[in-house]
């Protein structure tokens, strides 16, 4: 049979990123059907190689047709394409426990748009604590250049608590423009809570996010690599 | 020919593989065939698609399959609907008609549809 047949098939299956046993079938069952179609289209006269690649074209990309073979929601998927979605879900979209993605939707979601319980982003939306460039968390703590929250930590900060340069509508608003204000702001602080969010919120900034920004990209890279290592014209 | 855009398309596949399966068992490829025949063109769907899907309706035991020899010795894959599916189909048809029923009325008939011929030159 073809070797761009087998090319194809092997392509899938990288994709699929399924256990050998599983990945076996899928391929026992994709190649049927190729062969079948193949067959057809040669016996409608088409010659054998350009039967194949009909065949191949009417198929799909194997990308396409990979991804989508892959488990529904699997411990680790990471993709380079369409939405990941696992415990650990990682790709231009994604949905999971720990998601990353350029919207990434989770427990803790670190993304350009991130949507969670944990957000962190360009624009973070978040039920606990958000951090980002546009803050959300309507029910939490919120901090980035512009934050809006319950807590409220940002250059403009709006919310029940905020801090921040400029704190529109805020019920107990502090500006760090005014000296008194600015006296205000380290009172919240010198209470035991405020000091361990203050802790907590830093831990944050400087040790989880950039750890796990770095996992997470690690393991993207990984994923690049080994269908690179399978099939360099894969990745270009 | 117009084709259906993939965003009409999805999640209505399912229902359209589940229908294609009432008619009794049959395997990836005669699915396909069937579909487009069936669809007279219209659909025209990415083949390796519908694998993924009948993934996803055995994970959600609304059809069943089973590993058998076929006519040319290779190992085929055969799926078979179950009470399951046959309940959801009956749903799927009925919401379907209730739609149908609905666009026909507010968009028009099927005939009313389609674009109208331009007349060059035409003045008012």
């Amino acid at each position: 049979m073809s070797r761009a047949l087998q090319k194809y098939l092997d392509q899938v299956i990288l994709y699929a990123n399924r256990k050998e046993e599983d990945a076996a079938k899928i391929r026992t069952e994709l190649e049927d059907h190729l062969r079948q179609k193949t067959a057809d289209l040669a016996a409608q006269g088409l010659p054998r190689e350009d039967a194949v690649f009909q065949a191949l074209e009417d198929h799909g990309h194997p990308r396409t047709i990979g991804y989508g073979l892959r488990k529904g929601f699997a411990l680790c998927d990471i993709r380079t394409e369409g939405t990941a979605r696992g415990f650990v879900a990682i790709g231009p979209r994604a949905v999971g426990i720990i998601a990353f993605g350029n919207i990434a939707i989770g427990l803790f979601a670190f993304g350009n748009l991130a949507i969670g319980a944990l957000a962190f982003g360009a624009l973070a939306i978040a039920g606990l604590l958000s951090i980002g460039g546009i803050s959300l968390a309507p029910l939490g703590a919120a901090v980035g250049l512009a934050a809006v929250g319950q807590g409220a930590f940002g250059m403009i900060a709006c919310g029940g608590l905020a801090v921040g340069l400029r704190v529109p509508w805020a019920i107990d608003g502090v500006s760090l423009l005014s000296g008194e204000n600015g006296l205000q702001f380290l009172q919240h602080f010198q209470t035991h809570e405020g000091t361990v969010a203050l802790i907590g919120i830093t831990l944050w900034l400087f040790l989880v996010v950039p750890v796990l920004n770095g996992v997470m990209c690690s393991i993207k890279k990984n994923e690049y690599l080994r269908i690179q290592k399978a099939d360099s014209k894969l990745i270009e | 020919m117009t084709r259906l855009s993939k965003q009409t398309l999805d999640g209505n596949v399912e229902t359209l593989i589940l229908a294609v399966l009432e008619t009794g068992p049959s395997y990836g490829y005669a699915i396909v065939k069937e579909l487009n025949e069936r669809a007279e063109g219209i659909l025209q769907l990415g083949e390796g698609t519908i694998y993924p899907v009948l993934y996803r309706l055995e994970d959600k035991k609304l059809i069943a399959a089973r590993w058998r020899l076929a006519e040319n010795g290779r190992q085929r894959k055969y799926y078979r609907l179950i009470s399951k599916g046959h309940k959801a189909l009956a749903t799927n048809r009925r919401q379907w008609q209730m739609l149908s029923a609905a666009m026909g009325k507010v968009l028009g008939s099927a005939q009313n549809l389609l674009p109208k011929p331009q007349v060059k030159g035409a003045t008012i």
